[in-house]
């Protein structure tokens, strides 16, 4: 098979997709921090369920953006390349 | 899997692609659902008056949490876009159909929205001059980072609704390329339904904090 510069390409995209979602390490760490911060917050406080939640899933929602981003990159990467030719 | 949102017809010259079709769909039932809703409105609600008024309570609340007396102000607003997202994001269980929020036009619009109405509402409870003073606070070095802080609201926004929806379906057709049957009904019911659901309310959520942070 010919290497070519769109296999190259393709091949490097697949590789970078991949490496792009390693950030999803970072949110889900973030966001199992919160959910255990909110677990023990409830464990102290159990009347204050709902605002504890709510305020657990406002955070987990920030703290998920970056992995997001990663998400919509690597996607950009598999099914929209723009370095294809 | 993965193609995207397709076009299905031309309207006047401009194509019209199955997400803007699905999002019309969910207009109409919405619409007349409202219609059915508030036809005769009784003091004891009773069947499709009580479904609307449970959710709309349940958003006055929320946005009560956060701006007190200001709630019925904002409810139009909200609620549309609350509604609006719920729908969209659970029509993905119905197979063949697409959930127009996993179409990058339909959540960069939404949050298109919110981000004018933050600055509108902002403006109008501050006046422009303080308004525009926030921006050099605490100093005047930061007003670039300021600017991007706000252009990356909506950006941000509506990444992680396209984002975790996009992301759903790409996952649930990966897995139905190897396993057709069984196992991918219990994850159409995870992405579909339960993250659905949660991101419709990040989405509410957040939009009220963005417009109560700019309201001070």
């Amino acid at each position: 098979m010919a290497l070519d510069a769109n296999t190259v390409i393709s091949a490097a995209s697949a590789l970078g997709a991949g490496i792009a979602m390693i950030a999803g390490i970072g949110s889900g760490i973030g966001q199992g921090y919160a959910a255990g911060k909110a677990t023990e917050a409830v464990a102290r406080q159990p009347e204050a369920q709902g605002d504890i939640t709510r305020t657990m899933l406002l955070g987990q929602a920030v703290a998920e953006s970056t992995g997001i981003y990663a998400l919509v990159i690597a996607l950009v990467l598999v099914f929209a390349n723009p370095f294809l030719g | 899997m993965g193609q995207g949102p397709q076009e299905l017809f031309q309207l006047f010259g401009i194509p019209v692609t199955d997400t803007v079709v699905v999002s019309w769909a969910i207009m109409l039932v919405l619409w007349i659902f409202a219609i059915f809703a508030s036809k005769n409105i009784e003091m004891v609600p009773s069947g499709a008056q009580n479904a609307a008024e449970l959710f709309l309570e349940a958003i006055l609340d929320l946005i009560e949490g956060m701006m007190p007396n200001e709630g019925k102000r904002f409810l139009p607003l909200i609620a549309t876009i609350a509604l609006f997202i719920g729908m969209a994001n659970l029509v993905g269980i119905i197979p063949t159909v697409p959930n127009p929020t996993a179409d990058l036009n339909t959540t960069l619009g939404i949050a298109l929205i919110v981000f004018v109405a933050t600055h509108y509402y902002g403006i109008e409870k501050k006046g422009v001059g303080t308004y525009l003073k926030e921006f050099i606070e605490p100093s005047i070095a930061l007003l670039p980072l300021n600017i991007i802080g706000e252009l990356a609201k909506p950006i941000s926004l509506a990444f992680r609704l396209f984002g975790n929806m996009a992301g759903g379906g790409v996952i649930l057709g990966i897995i139905a390329m190897f396993v057709p049957w069984v196992i991918p009904v219990p994850l159409m019911a995870w992405f579909d339904v339960f993250v659905g659901v949660i991101q419709a309310f990040i989405f509410t959520m957040l939009a009220i904090a963005y417009i109560s942070v700019a309201r001070g």
